[in-house]
């Protein structure tokens, strides 16, 4: 295999390792600080995704189409919404049922998703076909012996880390990160020591869906597309990172994310007969390391107390 | 005060309001099953709330279940006898048979689903996999002329339990979410397995042969004193004695002490082990058991709809089963087949649903998870046997 | 050798991280002893339950029971040997029946296989009855009026008729030794006097039943342990009868702080 190919292979698991981290890092968030796993996380992504998509729909129909300034409104619009969702399942539906069993808020969760990705595709215009989504990004390529360098894809993989330290920032330097911590390590105490716990929790998943709809406009970005099925799939990704990579800590999030990544790259590139079979290998490599580590590459504090 | 506490005369219940609720279920499916226009089945729907009202309110749906317990083999005898006259009823109808068998399949289905999710609390996320795997396995076995059809039932059981020996490590070592992934994964893996692979079919699917019992074709038609019956009849009545073999079989795994670990499993893992029950062997039994029936149910149902492919296994499709689980009631066999009732039956008899579907189901599920999250027909204590419970 | 002692801790240690929450524990029990084990919050108690009955490795040390090595043994061969216990915190599964919730104690004694289980519903049934009734004899010792109220889910109950049920569900595979987590927790004076004299009942008609009790309520202690070992800080500081202890300088420090 020509060394260009590669680094083609390279690059390509490096935008989606990007993507996937954002997404799973969301997954460790609300699991930290409420022990409960937002399944509907892929699908209120997707929704973001369709608002900023929306949104830029209407910046045209006005006449903005100065390119940077749409990518930043559609981002923010995306955004917004998603961590507008994000808070409100967070208040409406995973907080009642905290006193229940998780299962529970797994299901709940599991069918708000379908009933998101549903709604999108029947009451959305047209919402059953794929949307072309605009290339927003400068479509100029750097030839590297053999293999083009997009633009686009360094603007967004840099973005993306970006927006990964920034979080890991805020958690540890900030006060809020500071109380969002205090939370996820013992609710009971954060409560006593004055921390309004409502507001940490909801502003946790804001914050994770937020960073989420980054990774859906990034999606749309860079295959020119999007559709009310591609929340599941980043969903199903993004919580098979999380816990391959190990719940309650943001290293094994994106640790897992470029894992899962790697996987389907080396997948399509080794598997001979089809690169369809990208998904199966990966796949398959999740039932395996779960086999192996059972709580996750880097697994959480086990503290039952019998 | 005196010493000699006077026990209560014991009244035994008795059996006519559970025959009542018998006949009454066997007239309204077949209303349901043969009503044609929007109307007759959104009247025969409002007429169901108002009678569970009406069963709450005065006290007979009490009744009906204490009947229920003192009588219950004999009750249950009424109620296959009920599906059997449903289906004579219906015996020239091609659509409600084909309903009713549907519905069948999907309530043996949730019965194994039930043992995992119900008793055991272990996830499986890929119920429409190890389903497939059945249904698959029927198509492929179909081609082998000498293989006897019924024994394909036995074969597509036993694939779906190999499949499941696959993931019955990480199953028994991971807990919670990391389980809920293992089967999510697998189900996900499944399905796309199917679309790309070219044996068996890719996107296309595959023919599956007919049902074969006795030299006798299921997709030939009865003839019964010169009436000509829908072949449908066949599958009906196999799917009705399918059903009914799980029924007593989960129903006696649930009234024995193999059920009670599995209680005791999902309730209180480490409190489980410090008495002696092996916390490894009940979830492997759970989940081998529980894909055993959903693949032997998966291989008749792709026997009775002739066609199969990959679209019709795929993750939502799991979710649709776990929903049947969480309507009907975790635990709940009857809560199971109620809710493969309205699984089935609403979207087809109310076209104008059908491409709503997933979309009502899945709210229904919320609200159901929200307000009343023992199930449509919450489970009962476990009653070892008829009328032990009300012997002290 | 009837005189070699029952249970036998040497040199038992469990480390979690950097905190050793049992240094070098060692100490026995006879035949038919109760022994109370007692100290400070944090001071090891619970934890060496936990190493005794398997559900966390030992870091160091050996445990015999009977004469046989059982550091590091499952849950299920300690209760196959049997040890049985109670928890701190109840741990009934309070959605089954009262019956359900003691037969889950019995599991040695109840068939596990499938065939027996559910083609065989004929002596399955006979099983059924002779444990119906040995269950309904022990609640009916503890708690006469839920004799008659065998299928009612435990979770209706009061915190003290759940505590009294968690103790039938451990007493009903006639163990050989009993673990009691804190008994009186949650009870009254009276109550925790009243279950106490129900277990010893039970014990004077079986065969030697021998106790280790965790307890804060040390008018229990006095009362029902033949000796006591005390921890502090998850070593032994003391080991002898209750007025022993009770009169020692280092227990009356470990407890009171006074230096």
């Amino acid at each position: 295999m020509d060394l260009g190919l590669i680094a083609q292979f390279l690059a390509n698991g490096i935008v989606l390792g990007t993507m996937y981290a954002l997404v799973a890092v969301g997954f460790t968030l609300f699991f930290g600080v409420l022990d409960v796993i937002k399944f509907s996380h892929g699908d209120v992504l997707m929704l973001g995704t369709f608002a900023g998509f929306t949104v830029w729909l209407g910046l045209e129909a006005v006449g903005i189409i100065n390119p940077w300034l749409q990518l930043v409104v559609v981002l923010i619009a995306s955004m917004v919404v998603t961590a507008a969702v994000g808070a409100a399942i967070a208040k409406w539906l995973v907080l009642p049922l905290k006193k229940a069993p998780p299962l529970n808020t797994l299901l709940v969760t599991l069918m708000l998703g379908t009933a998101i990705r549903e709604a999108v595709r029947l009451f959305y215009p047209d919402g059953s076909n794929p949307k072309a989504f605009p290339a927003l990004l400068p479509d100029a390529s750097i030839d590297l012996g053999g293999f083009a360098l997009r633009a686009d894809s360094v603007i967004l993989v840099v973005a993306g880390l970006l927006l990964i330290a920034g979080l890991n920032m805020m958690l540890n330097r900030t006060r809020l990160g500071l109380a969002i911590r205090a939370v996820a390590q013992d609710e009971e105490t954060a409560q006593i020591m004055g921390i309004n716990y409502m507001l940490v929790v909801l502003a946790t998943f804001a914050i994770g869906s937020g960073v989420a709809a980054f990774a859906g406009v990034m999606n749309g970005l860079y295959y020119n597309e999007i559709n009310f099925g591609m929340g599941l799939l980043l969903g199903l990704i993004g919580f098979s990172a999380a816990i391959v990579g190990g719940l309650g800590n943001l290293y094994g999030a994106i640790l897992g994310g470029f894992l899962f990544a790697g996987l389907q790259v080396v997948g399509s590139a080794l598997l001979p007969f089809a690169s369809a079979y990208k998904d199966v290998f990966a796949f398959a490599v999740v039932i395996a390391i779960m086999a192996w580590k059972p709580t996750g590459l880097i697994p959480e504090r086990a503290s039952e107390r019998v | 005060m005196t010493d000699i506490v006077m026990s209560p005369p014991v009244r035994r219940a008795g059996w006519i309001p559970g025959i009542a609720t018998v006949a009454a279920v066997a007239l309204y499916g077949w209303a349901i099953l043969s009503a044609e226009e929007d109307w007759q089945v959104l009247g025969l729907l409002a007429l169901a709330v108002i009678a569970t009202v009406i069963g709450m309110v005065s006290g007979f749906g009490r009744s009906v279940q204490a009947s229920w317990a003192a009588h219950e083999s004999k009750l249950n005898g009424a109620a296959l006898i009920g599906i059997v006259a449903v289906i004579a009823a219906l015996s020239t109808q091609h659509f409600p048979l084909l309903m009713l068998s549907t519905m069948l399949l999907y309530f043996t289905a949730s019965l194994g689903m039930n043992i995992q999710f119900g008793y055991t609390g272990m996830v499986n996320f890929a119920g429409a996999a190890f389903f497939g795997a059945g249904a698959y396995t029927a198509a492929v076995m179909g081609n082998v002329a000498w293989f006897p059809p019924l024994l394909t039932l036995v074969l597509g059981g036993v694939v779906s339990m190999a499949l499941s020996l696959v993931l019955v490590f990480p199953i028994v070592r991971t807990t919670g979410h990391y389980a809920a992934v293992v089967t999510i994964a697998f189900g996900v893996l499944f399905k796309t397995f199917l679309e790309v692979n070219e044996i068996l079919g890719g996107p296309q699917g595959l023919m599956v042969s007919s049902m074969r019992l006795l030299g006798w074709d299921f997709m030939d038609s009865p003839q019964i004193g010169g009436m000509k019956l829908s072949f449908y009849v066949n599958y009906a009545l196999l799917c009705t004695a399918l059903a009914a073999l799980v029924f007593i079989a989960v129903r006696r795994l649930e009234r024995s002490w193999l059920g009670l670990h599995m209680d005791a499993v999902r309730l209180d893992e480490t409190a489980a082990a410090c008495f002696g029950i092996s916390v490894k062997k009940t979830k492997i039994l759970a989940f081998l058991s529980g894909n055993m029936i959903l693949g032997i149910a998966g291989a008749l149902y792709g026997m009775m709809i002739s066609f199969i492919a990959p679209s019709s296994f795929t993750f939502s499709d799991s979710l649709l089963m776990v929903s049947m689980v969480l309507l009907g009631g975790m635990g709940s066999p009857w809560g199971g087949a109620l809710a493969a009732a309205i699984v089935i039956l609403l979207p087809e008899k109310l076209q104008f649903l059908q491409e709503y579907r997933f979309l009502l189901f899945s709210v229904l599920v919320i609200l159901v998870l929200l307000f009343r999250p023992d199930g449509l027909l919450p489970r009962q204590i476990r009653n070892y046997f008829p009328g032990a419970r009300s012997r002290q | 050798m009837t005189t070699s002692p029952l249970l036998e801790f040497t040199d038992l240690t469990k480390r979690f991280g950097g905190v050793t929450a049992l240094d070098a524990f060692s100490m026995h029990l006879d035949r038919g002893e109760i022994l109370g084990l007692i100290g400070p919050n944090g001071s090891g108690k619970t934890t060496s339950f936990n190493l005794l009955t398997g559900i966390y490795p030992a870091t160091a040390g050996t445990i015999r029971f009977d004469g046989q090595e059982i550091t590091n043994a499952s849950p299920r061969q300690v209760y196959e040997a049997g040890i049985v216990r109670t928890f701190q915190r109840s741990r009934l599964c309070l959605e089954l029946s009262i019956y359900d919730n003691i037969m889950i104690g019995d599991t040695s004694r109840l068939s596990q296989g499938l065939w027996a289980n559910l083609v065989k519903r004929n002596s399955f049934r006979a099983e059924f009855d002779a444990s119906f009734q040995k269950a309904r004899d022990l609640v009916a010792t503890f708690s006469g009026h839920l004799a008659d109220r065998m299928f009612e889910p435990v979770g209706t109950l009061p915190m003290i008729e759940r505590r009294r049920i968690e103790i039938c569900r451990a007493l009903v595979s006639a163990p050989r030794l009993l673990l009691l987590d804190e008994p009186s927790a949650g009870m009254t004076h009276d109550e925790t006097d009243q279950l106490m004299r129900d277990i010893l009942d039970v014990r004077a008609r079986g065969n030697g039943l021998s106790i280790i009790i965790v307890e804060h309520e040390m008018g229990v202690i006095e009362r029902i342990t033949d000796r006591c070992v005390v921890l502090s800080y998850g070593r032994k500081i003391a080991d002898g009868t209750y007025a022993e202890v009770a009169s020692d300088a280092e227990v009356q420090n470990a407890y009171l702080g006074v230096d």
